[in-house]
């Protein structure tokens, strides 16, 4: 996968705002209590699951917010110590967790609000044990963390979990970079909107509409 | 060390160990003389020492309980310490530049504050660099910032500049001393002030694009940022300068022509000046399209952020009526109108960094929890509300704590090194 630029494709006409990728990176990643790295939003009213406008002209939409691993991240560049980096080969937006100070930069420089997450505290597990894949990193206290595109299993030729979990097919998984790829195929023949696209940043996630 | 106790015996005045023989030239202040190095500073070096140990304490609480004792969360994940950070590099700029601006460009300074100007300026960047270090989550990887510099971060850039800045400030502390000493030329004087002037200017500058380069954050994205922060340090440097010069008159510790007050007084009218104009103009440029600039201006002009910007405001404007009306620039009104000006300058880094998490560009309702926010329980109208952060009572005893640092380096300064004018100073020093 030398060279490529992964990203996903989210069905936002599919996606039933079940939070099931939600809760299957939760447990993949082993996510201690309080974070969520990739979140169910709805674009509606003022609450989840509310739509806006008046009765019939209501709308509600989905979106699934996480890591954008943007080809151009701001956050990437902002960090003194490099512990957020672009991962050449799959063009992932990565997190060293070993390596982060703390300084909270990259949660600053990224304009996908509450995407990033510290770990305020020491990372606790309500069921008293980890879960998860044994290959996703352990969580620090005092450092970012965020989506890391479940690298770990990308290093094993698999997809990411929210993708493989999914009930309604809504996600999808590939390489942007090669026009055959079903992602690929899936982009140029959808209609798609991307998040704060006028932050510059090129994300990756495309939402199709 | 030896070299300044060398220059201290010669000159009679530069005095390490302070209790002792006082020079003859200060009779004039002999009697209030006589109380320095004695109980006063004493008490003041040792209220300082022990309120920076209980922030060290309090610090170790953070660290071992965790940052989730603070107020700050993934929605404001900055707070006062960077605030703070914000104000105190902004502090030092007044002292570094008021003593080295007029040697650097061969004009009348002012007076004798010189070395005591420089020495406020090196206790605020002690300060200043305390913030971003009780900041870090992880202050014992602080290593890493040298052992993997990634040199295009603007963070990386504020950490060598404010390193070299501290550096600078002392060296020219040194040079003056040694040049009252007759051991360092005028020339190289001069050359030191143009560099650590230069240096001033960069280190306002590179703390601005901390903020202003990030695109994500509509309050901050701003051309302006960096002379702006530059002005802004300009007012609550110079104002600092004000106070801690008419201070030490008083205290006896130095002799200051009231003219000298005086020009300091329209240099602070001045920059205060131009610290308003640039906000209106930033308030402007934001306004004027009506987009989504004009959410910011909202949030400053009648949103949570109200308290703040109107004390900047009228705080600073006060300080420039003061400085620029002649029959009003008495010592009190002096004082009171440059602490206007610092609290002015304060509640200008607290709309900033608030101001940054304020408006969010992702608002859909979603889950939230601990994590995110504080009040994650009162859903996204709770958190965005009221203002997005508030710190608690761990964060202001540790923010005490790296204030009583920059405190007591300051008094040990006073204490220890030569910083008195030379009695024949002449007014170009």
């Amino acid at each position: 996968m030398s060279g490529s630029r992964y990203g996903f494709a989210i069905d936002t006409i599919r996606c039933v705002g079940c939070h099931t990728c939600s809760i299957a990176c939760k447990i993949e990643n082993n996510l201690p209590d309080d974070v969520i790295w990739n979140r169910v939003l709805t674009n509606g009213g003022a609450s989840m699951d509310t739509a806006s406008g008046t009765f019939p002209n209501l709308s509600k939409e989905y979106v699934t917010v996480a890591c954008q691993h943007c080809e151009n991240p701001a956050c990437v560049k902002v960090c003194p110590v490099g512990a957020t980096f672009k991962d050449p080969d799959t063009g992932a937006v990565r997190q060293d967790y070993d390596k982060c100070i703390g300084c909270r930069m990259c949660i600053a420089a990224c304009p996908y609000t509450g995407v990033r997450s510290f770990n305020w505290d020491e990372p606790t597990h309500s069921i008293g044990f980890a879960v998860g894949d044994t290959d996703a990193p352990e969580h620090q206290k005092h450092t970012v963390e965020k989506c890391t595109m479940c690298w770990h299993r990308l290093a094993r030729g698999e997809e990411p979990t929210c993708v493989e979990a999914c009930l309604a097919k809504a996600r999808h998984w590939g390489d942007l970079d090669d026009p055959n790829s079903e992602i690929s195929k899936l982009i140029a023949s959808r209609e798609y909107k991307q998040l704060l696209p006028e932050e510059g940043t090129k994300p990756s996630v495309y939402y199709l509409v | 060390m030896s070299d300044f106790s060398t220059g201290a015996i010669v000159d009679d005045d530069l005095d390490l160990s302070a209790a002792k023989g006082r020079s003859k030239s200060h009779e004039a202040v002999a009697a209030k003389t006589a109380a320095w190095g004695g109980k006063g500073l004493n008490a003041a070096i040792g209220v300082s020492a022990v309120i920076m140990v209980a922030g060290i304490v309090l610090w170790g609480v953070q660290l071992s309980g965790g940052m989730v004792q603070t107020g700050m969360r993934n929605l404001s994940s900055w707070g006062l310490y960077i605030t703070s950070f914000m104000f105190f590099v902004g502090l030092s700029a007044g002292g570094l530049i008021i003593s080295s601006v007029p040697k650097a460009f061969g004009i009348a300074g002012f007076g004798g504050i010189s070395k005591v100007a420089v020495m406020s300026s090196i206790a605020c960047t002690v300060a200043a660099i305390g913030m971003v270090v009780v900041d870090l989550g992880q202050p014992a990887r602080l290593w890493e910032l040298f052992a993997y510099s990634n040199l295009g971060s603007p963070l990386m850039w504020d950490i060598v500049v404010l390193g070299t800045y501290l550096i600078l400030s002392c060296v020219y502390l040194w040079a003056q001393v040694r040049a009252d000493a007759g051991k360092v030329s005028h020339t190289a004087l001069r050359v030191i002030s143009i560099v650590a002037l230069v240096t001033a200017v960069l280190v306002h500058s590179v703390t601005a694009w901390i903020f202003g380069l990030q695109q994500g954050r509509e309050m901050w994205h701003t051309a302006l940022l960096a002379p702006w922060f530059v002005s802004s340090a300009l007012v609550c440097g110079t104002a600092l300068v004000m106070v801690v010069a008419i201070a030490l008159r008083r205290a006896g510790y130095l002799s200051l022509d009231q003219a000298y007050l005086v020009k300091l007084a329209k240099l602070l009218g001045a920059f205060v000046v131009v610290d308003l104009y640039f906000f209106g103009c930033d308030l402007l440029t934001e306004a004027f399209p009506g987009g989504s600039g004009a959410e910011v201006v909202a949030m400053l002009t009648a949103g949570p952020l109200v308290p703040y910007f109107w004390t900047e405001v009228v705080g600073c404007a006060l300080c420039a009526v003061i400085c620029f009306t002649p029959a009003l620039r008495t010592n009190a009104l002096l004082v009171a109108g440059s602490l206007l000006a610092i609290l002015g300058i304060f509640c200008k880094r607290v709309q900033l960094l608030v101001g940054g998490f304020q408006i969010a560009n992702l608002d859909y309702a979603g889950p939230l929890t601990p994590m995110q926010h504080t009040a994650w329980d009162s859903g996204l109208s709770g958190i965005y509300g009221g203002m997005v952060y508030w710190p608690t009572p761990l964060e202001l005893g540790v923010t005490l704590g790296v204030v009583a640092l920059g405190v007591l380096v300051f008094l040990l300064g006073i204490k220890l090194l030569p910083l008195r004018p030379k009695d024949d100073e002449a007014p170009s020093e």
